[in-house]
């Protein structure tokens, strides 16, 4: 009990646990690999020097920038009027638009690649159509190039630009433009200068979330760039793979880092600054709301908050029934990008040939069975699944611990420890897997399990601190007090009244948790060392090799898996009782 | 160590309560001031509650009564000062152990379990079976009077249900002291009347420490034992209802105590009352004879008078307002409707007069 009490006491010794992976995992490598950059311990810039004077290094540093740049404005000019019009869409389509682009966003990464190659390639669906049609005689160019590039990217990066959008602009207060309106503006001027600038905050977390992850891109290039679109991240996974030259991979990695921090200080600072509130309770979440809104942590269930205004400011006057119309095609043009991939995917998944076609001529499970019947695949499956499930249990065991004690703390202190925990998933992928890398191979578990679990849940605790902190910041402590007065513990204060409050967050956060592990590549590959096959190592594999059908089964079991991961959620959520729910949508 | 020597504490305290009947609970606040970063909810804040007394704190919004009750409840560390609870420093007991009822000032009932569920659980804490907590908590709601909502949510409730419900769950586990944060703010008159004097009969046959937080002084005067009347987190004045209406310290607690006349300190002799220096004369609205200009009052030896014209009548039920301007002030008299009396109109020139032995000198 006299633990229970010094803990209860001292909220921050619960984040002890999450931390002590963080750093043990994350933080001390990233250390040694930075003095490692520097030649410690003579210390200098050589590696540095090195890596910049090498023209070919240089160019591959500006194209991922550049690439990164555009990647990300091309989804801001998507995202924002998709944002837009959906939050002005009535309720039900509100919601229905929601879910729909959170799913591409739960699918794996690779399979979204894939379903691109499928399309683009030389020999896949576009090209074979218009030949079949005889519009070209030869087929196109379009795929191993910058537009595939941009293309891949844009179509995974596209809800997390969207989500943070739709959680800031559905959290607008309505009367806001009503009272502008009101004033005289008209519905142009009251968009420009009332709506559009209480957005930016979501502009703001939206840009700079895919920037960092661009920037730390990786598959997508690979798989669907030609070969002079090579991105840093690659540079750093094909040095690690043939030659393990420290100084060039540190060099190059930190390169890297400096840009993302730069970027993230930057952005995040300046703007904080602008909108300083004295407001205790403003400042308290500011600093995570990067993160909040990231993964989404008020989207899922749609807020159901009031934002009708915008739809009547697109429904006045006579031009409307256009801009409408010209809305409706916009949102279906952008869903019809998001969803197709996948949905081609499946379907073509059931050919009966000896090739995929679309739609298939006959129909059949062949792809399935040899799924299902090739041991090397379905062992990879099951590691899949045995790793996401120690993964999901550990982070969120350390995730919620380290929430709950955070939420106990000052803000301030809150803060700067949520920042550290959420690196992992802040900072370009490749850059973490670097260090952790790194990390491994000291601690001897290069290509182990544990190695492979610990490195996943470094990023999937942050999934669960984030998710979970929401949750928390809408628990009334005062229901904690009110326990405690009736002589319940610590420790059944939290069972019986805190965990149950809060367990949709942490179902959500071990969902996400999961998800994560299995849809991880990047980091796996390098700290896997070529002896343990998650799925997506070996889709990957396979995908590089030979255009692999079989990949397309998996594909659709894997994209139809978050499906049934919403349809659960929702059924816990659903099951939990109206008032629960009622809590759930006003989180 | 600690836990062992705290656990002694608590069980002495239920140990005591149940030998000689009254509950040792008496309660000192030991000059408590309570920081939050700059601002100072609480100030010097030295008080002491009686075994068994009924002690109500008042004042207005943001003077430090929620703050007093927490730092009691523990879930507040002082700044500096310390808490006794039963002569002993209760520093070390964390909230769990202290054995308090509290009704929180937002209900804090659980939103997760029925209204049954919420008031079995402070029973379940203590380790009761489920058969006796069924009985009990039987007992309990038919008592606040929701005998058929046992099975509802707490949100399927009004804002009075939930408050009935957070009353009955803090009075159910018969811990020795109750603290109660403005307990009764939602309900409506005929609800808030009968829920006080069922709180009144339960304190008088139970005879438990209570400390109630109230803003509404009609509810302070006819509950407490005695009134501790707050401002910006000190203690104003500690008094027993009547001793505080009838002697007020100062003119702040005359003013949220009932209604207060000010006799203008720069005014005419007769308005400054024989006030010393530094302090006003104050005068209750009660306290004042109106009378007809025609037909005045004139027992000038006991009595003060002063001649005005009626500026306002408000007609409230059984009592009758005037407020007549007396040259550059406005005085308030308050008479209860009698039949026979004459009523005074707008405009009417009328003798204000009244004992002199009434009029009250307070601090500024
Ligand atoms: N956690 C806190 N952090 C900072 N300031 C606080 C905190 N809690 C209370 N205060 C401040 O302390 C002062 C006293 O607050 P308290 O809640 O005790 O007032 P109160 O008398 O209960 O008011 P009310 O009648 O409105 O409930 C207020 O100025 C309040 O703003
Ligand atoms: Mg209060």
């Amino acid at each position: 009990m006299d633990v229970f009490r010094d803990v209860f006491r001292n909220p921050l010794g619960l984040t002890v646990p999450a931390l002590t992976i963080l750093i043990v995992v994350f933080g001390l490598p990233t250390v040694f690999f930075f003095f490692a950059s520097l030649n410690a311990p003579e210390y200098s810039l050589s590696n540095y020097q090195a890596f910049l004077y090498r023209g070919a290094n240089l160019r591959i540093l500006v194209q991922t920038i550049e690439v990164s740049v555009f990647a990300t404005l091309i989804c801001l000019v998507i995202g924002y009027p998709t944002a837009y019009l959906i939050t002005a869409a009535p309720k039900r389509a509100r919601i229905a638009l929601t879910v729909l682009i959170f799913l591409p966003w739960l699918t794996s990464g690779l399979v979204r690649t894939y379903a691109w190659i499928l399309l683009l390639g030389d020999n896949g669906l576009i090209n074979r159509t218009l030949l079949d049609l005889g519009l070209i005689s030869s087929p196109l160019a379009l795929i191993y190039n910058r537009l595939a590039v941009y293309i891949g990217m844009v179509h995974i990066m596209l809800p997390v630009m969207i989500l943070p959008l739709l959680s800031v602009m559905q959290g607008i207060d309505k009367s806001l433009m009503a009272a502008a309106r009101g004033m005289g503006a008209r519905p142009f001027s009251a968009f420009w200068r009332v709506f559009l600038p209480l957005s930016l905050p979501g502009v703001r977390s939206g840009t700079i979330l895919v920037f960092v992850i661009c920037l730390g891109f990786y598959i997508t290039p690979q798989a669907l760039g030609g070969l002079r679109d090579v991105m840093l991240s690659t540079l750093i996974a094909t040095q690690i793979a043939t030659s393990f030259n420290v100084g060039m991979v540190a060099s190059a990695a930190f390169i890297l880092l400096a840009i993302a921090a730069v970027m993230l200080s930057v952005f995040g600072l300046d703007s904080s600054g602008k909108q300083a509130h004295p407001d205790r309770s403003h400042r308290k979440d500011r600093p995570k709301s990067v993160f909040r809104s990231s993964v989404l942590t008020k989207g899922l269930g749609d807020r159901v908050r009031a934002a009708y205004w915008a739809r009547e400011l697109y429904q006045q006057g006579d031009a409307s029934n256009w801009l409408a119309l010209a809305g409706s095609v916009f949102l279906a043009l952008v869903m019809t990008f998001l969803l197709l991939p996948g949905l081609l995917v499946i379907v073509m998944s059931f050919s009966g040939g000896a090739y995929l076609e679309f739609p298939p001529s006959t129909l059949s499970l062949q792809w399935y069975q040899s799924f299902f019947g090739d041991p090397s695949w379905t062992g990879a499956l099951w590691t899949s699944v045995q790793i996401g499930l120690m993964v999901a249990v550990l982070s969120t065991i350390v995730g919620t611990l380290a929430a709950y004690g955070l939420s106990r703390t000052t803000p301030r202190i809150r803060s700067s420890v949520t920042i550290c925990l959420m690196t992992p998933i802040t900072l370009p992928a490749v850059v973490v897997g670097v260090a952790i890398y790194f990390g491994m191979v000291r601690l001897g578990m290069l290509g182990t399990a544990t190695g492979i679990v610990l490195t996943q849940s470094v990023g999937a605790t942050a999934y669960v601190v984030a998710i979970v902190s929401a949750t928390l910041a809408n628990f009334d402590r005062r229901l904690e007090r009110s326990a405690l007065s009736m002589q319940a513990s610590p420790l059944q204060t939290f069972m019986r009244v805190t965990m149950p409050l809060i367990r949709p967050g942490v179902i959500g956060g071990a969902l996400f948790a999961f998800i994560h592990s299995f849809d991880e590549v990047v980091q796996t590959s390098l700290v896997s060392g070529f002896s343990i096959r998650t799925l997506p190592l070996k889709m990957w594999e396979n995908m590089r090799n030979e255009l692999d059908p079989t990949i397309a089964a998996i594909g659709s079991v894997i994209t139809l898996m978050p499906i049934l991961w919403l349809v659960a959620l929702y059924v816990t959520w659903w099951r939990a009782g109206p008032s629960a729910r009622k809590r759930w949508l006003n989180t | 160590m600690v836990g062992a020597h705290v656990g002694n504490l608590a069980t002495a305290c239920t140990e005591a309560a149940s030998s000689d009947g009254s509950p040792p609970a008496q309660i000192e606040f030991r000059n408590v001031t309570k920081m939050y970063g700059r601002t100072a909810a609480l100030r010097d804040f030295s008080l002491t509650v009686r075994r068994g007394e009924f002690l109500t704190i008042l004042g207005p919004s943001g003077s430090g009564k929620t703050t007093a009750l927490m730092i009691l409840a523990g879930f507040e560390a002082p700044s500096s000062g310390d808490i006794l609870i039963a002569q002993k420093s209760v520093a070390a007991v964390p909230p769990f152990r202290r054995d308090q009822g509290i009704v929180f000032q937002s209900y804090a009932l659980f939103p997760h379990l029925t209204v049954r569920q919420n008031l079995e659980f402070p029973l379940e804490m203590r380790g009761m079976k489920a058969n006796d907590r069924l009985a009990k908590v039987d007992r309990t709601l038919e008592q606040v009077h929701l005998k058929e909502f046992g099975s509802r949510m707490p949100s399927q409730l009004s804002g009075g249900q939930q408050q009935r419900v957070a009353l009955a769950r803090a009075l159910i586990a018969d811990s020795p002291v109750l603290l109660l944060d403005e307990p009764l703010g939602a309900l409506d008159r005929n609800l808030r009347e009968q829920m006080q004097s069922e709180i009144k009969q339960l304190h008088r046959e139970f005879g438990k420490t209570t400390i109630f937080v109230t803003h509404d002084q009609e509810e302070a005067l006819t509950l407490s034992d005695r009134i501790v009347v707050m401002r910006a987190g000190r203690i104003e004045q500690v008094d027993a209802p009547e001793a505080l209406y009838d002697r007020p310290i100062s003119r702040f607690v005359a003013n949220f105590l009932g209604e207060a006349n000010i006799l203008s300190q720069d005014g005419s002799d007769t308005f400054k009352g024989g006030a010393p220096a530094g302090k006003v004369a104050m005068i209750r609205p009660e306290r004042i004879t109106i009378r007809s200009f025609a037909f005045p009052s004139v027992d000038l030896e006991k009595r003060q008078s002063v001649m005005g014209h009626v500026e306002e009548m408000i007609y409230a039920g059984p009592l009758r307002k005037y407020h007549v301007r007396v040259g550059d002030e406005v005085l308030v008299v308050r008479e209860h409707v009698a039949s026979g009396q004459l009523i005074f109109q707008l405009g009417d020139r009328v003798q204000l007069s009244w004992l002199r032995s009434d009029v009250r000198f307070l601090a500024e």
